[in-house]
């Protein structure tokens, strides 16, 4: 596969949605405001951010769950964003989401063998015989035992719950899976094996993942290139390993030095905590950041911000002029 | 200051008892920051529950004893409980939206609660309260006070929670997972301020999480739970170093950093937390565990060799070298 043919591609993505206010005084929440992304194949794309900066909505927007205000959604150099329902649905098996809540994204009243064959009855990709027998291998790559398909959601753990949903999502033989906090609801030690069973699937059957997610270490440990989102802007975007490493961008820089590390000599190192919290309307003009940023200047508020190279970041580009 | 000695809670359904947590034993000492440590289901959140006698209907103290100045509180009427429940010990909760009324302003709420436990005036609780609320890094405490709680975000309501915690200067605050519905920046902020508020008001505070980086940030000492019993106990720098259980030891190995040297691969801990562990004897952990091999897995406690109870019949010998960590 070529490496510059991206697989999913989002061009100035935009989405508004009313916050309430009656006529042509009615507020606008720019959840997503004109993001661009391109996804390689084969890579995990990592997005991170606090809630409410817009990532799920990214998300959702990739899929074709919900219609952008304005922006284009490519998958594999075609537009599908403004295509009809009758040929997306075409698409629709190569590109798979995994939701953080396992648990209603199953139907309890099935049994875990109905659930994993829906997907492939409905876009008809096999006879009966066919699909039972791929119900087998899909459990056997989640790693549940064959037994489970005659149990119900409720039976399984949280963890495992999760393991179902990835078993439906590579039901179709996808191309990429759209993981949003696939862990962020599940335990440590679970965690673990969940991250390891999307690594070895990813290496296994050449998937692209676009992982989103607000737990810093897990997004990194996947994620070779990574976006860091904030107020539904990409404020750094950049390979993984250099992003955190030296972060740009003051936001990035700030939500690295808030995760907590399990490292008793890190305790005190020095840290600056923000001020206040995101939310609600972010500051008309200027950069969204400036009212929590330690670095904010009076220029900040009148600057026009866009994504610029970093000085020898390695093809990183941050939104800040600042950033060191 | 606060000891648990030997607690057992246990769920009823009809007939059937189910034991959930067994001999669990620690205690909090004055102005110290201690850590219950452990995946959900471990038992860690009914401890904390039942120290203020807080568990639902199904759930009961069915041994041991949990004391607190002289009395045990298990045993104390529902009357004298009351008393230190708020005043002498408090607690704030994970789930900030539930734990607010949400008919009631910030105001209202924080203002009832002192007048009742505190016979404040009206005007004395509320120049109490709007101190209260400053302290925990309110901006505007006098609007706050006229919100509901569904206006302010969740770290506003976590620091409203924590604000109506310590209205009555509590020896104790229990915090259970009190960051753990925050961003990031947000919990740092919240970490930050409860780390100031035992230093200022010299309490203790008793710290319910899941999270190992939480624990590192915050804790003086720690206590590990897994499957309904204590595991290991040491302080904070230790228990990080120098783990000793070999479940603390994976967990930890579990728990992707954002430090981490890229390409490193996650230790994960084979199966999962048994479900029926409360009919289990010998050790819980011995089926998950990769030192079972030559182990008599009788999961008692025992002294690791620097004094420390850890749970593991290999940690008397040589401590960490017997796991070959």
């Amino acid at each position: 596969m070529a490496h510059d043919t991206p697989i999913m591609e989002v061009r100035n993505l935009t989405k508004h949605y009313r916050a309430g206010g009656a006529g042509l005084r009615h507020a606008v929440t720019k959840a997503v405001d004109g993001i661009d992304l391109s996804l390689r194949a084969g890579e995990t794309f990592g997005i991170v951010g606090e809630s409410g900066c817009g990532k799920s909505t990214v998300a959702r927007l990739m899929m074709g769950l919900e219609a952008p205000t304005s922006g284009e959604v490519y998958f594999r150099g075609e537009r599908i964003d403004n295509m009809p329902e009758s040929r997306k649905r075409l698409l629709r098996p190569k590109f798979q989401m995994v939701f953080q809540d396992s648990g209603s994204s199953l139907n309890p009243r099935k049994r875990v063998m109905d659930i994993l064959a829906e997907p492939m009855l409905y876009h008809g990709k096999a006879g009966r015989a066919e699909v039972l027998r791929r119900v087998d291998e899909l459990l056997e790559q989640v790693g549940l035992p064959s037994a489970a398909k005659t149990r119900y959601p409720h039976e399984f753990s949280g963890g495992q719950k999760q393991r179902i949903c990835i078993a439906k999502a590579l039901s179709l033989g996808p191309e990429l899976i759209v993981l949003d906090e696939p862990v962020s609801a599940l335990d440590v030690s679970v965690q673990a094996q969940i991250l390891n069973l999307l690594k070895d699937l990813q290496e296994e059957l050449k998937l692209t993942y676009l992982f989103i997610g607000h737990g810093l270490g897990a997004v990194r440990y996947v994620s070779s290139r990574i976006a860091v989102m904030y107020m539904g802007k990409i404020v750094e975007t950049g390979g993984a390993d250099e992003l955190f490493r030296h972060p740009a961008h003051p936001y990035t820089q700030a939500l690295l030095d808030a995760a907590p590390v399990a490292d008793y000599s890190l305790r005190n190192r020095p840290r600056i905590a923000l001020r206040g919290e995101a939310g609600g309307m972010a500051p008309a003009g200027g950069c969204p950041f400036r009212d929590r940023c330690p670095h904010a200047r009076p220029v900040c508020a009148e600057m026009t911000v866009s994504l610029e190279p970093v000085p020898g970041g390695e093809g990183r580009l941050s939104a800040c002029p600042f950033g060191r | 200051m606060l000891e648990i000695r030997d607690l057992e809670i246990s769920f009823f359904s009809g007939k059937k008892q189910t034991r959930r947590t067994d001999r669990v034993s620690f205690s909090v000492r004055p102005g110290e920051i201690l850590a219950l440590v452990g995946e959900s289901g471990c038992g860690k959140s009914i401890t904390a529950l039942s120290i203020l006698g807080l568990l639902p209907r199904q759930g009961r103290v069915t041994g041991g004893e949990i004391l607190y100045a002289g009395k045990n509180l298990t045993a104390l009427p529902e009357k004298e409980l009351d008393e230190i429940r708020g005043r002498e010990i408090s607690m704030i909760f994970q789930d900030i939206m539930y734990s607010l009324n949400p008919v009631f302003t910030v105001g209202n709420q924080m203002i009832e609660g002192m007048r009742r436990h505190l016979g404040y005036t009206k005007q004395q609780a509320k120049e109490k309260a709007i101190a209260l609320l400053k302290r925990t890094g309110i901006q505007n405490a006098e609007a706050a006070m006229r919100k509901y709680p569904h206006m302010l975000s969740g770290g506003m309501r976590q620091r409203v929670m924590i604000a109506m915690a310590l209205a009555c200067g509590p020896k104790i605050l229990i915090a259970d997972e009190p960051t753990t519905a925050l961003d990031v920046t947000i919990q740092l902020q919240i970490m930050q301020l409860l780390k100031s508020l035992r230093d200022e008001f010299g309490m203790s505070i008793l710290l319910i999480t899941h999270d190992i980086g939480v624990v590192a940030e915050m804790a003086d000492r720690v206590v590990v739970m897994y499957a309904g019993q204590c595991v290991e106990e040491a302080d904070t720098k230790t228990l990080l170093e120098q783990p000793a259980h070999p479940y603390t030891q994976a967990l930890l190995s579990a728990v992707p950093g954002v430090n981490d040297e890229p390409g490193r691969r996650l230790y994960s801990i084979p199966g999962a937390v048994p479900e029926t562990y409360h009919q289990m004897t010998g050790c819980r952990f011995a089926e998950r565990c990769p030192y079972a091999g030559n182990c008599p897995k009788k999961g008692e406690m025992k002294s690791a060799p620097d004094g420390r109870p850890v749970r593991c019949d290999l940690a008397e010998k040589k401590g960490r070298e017997a796991h070959g960590a």
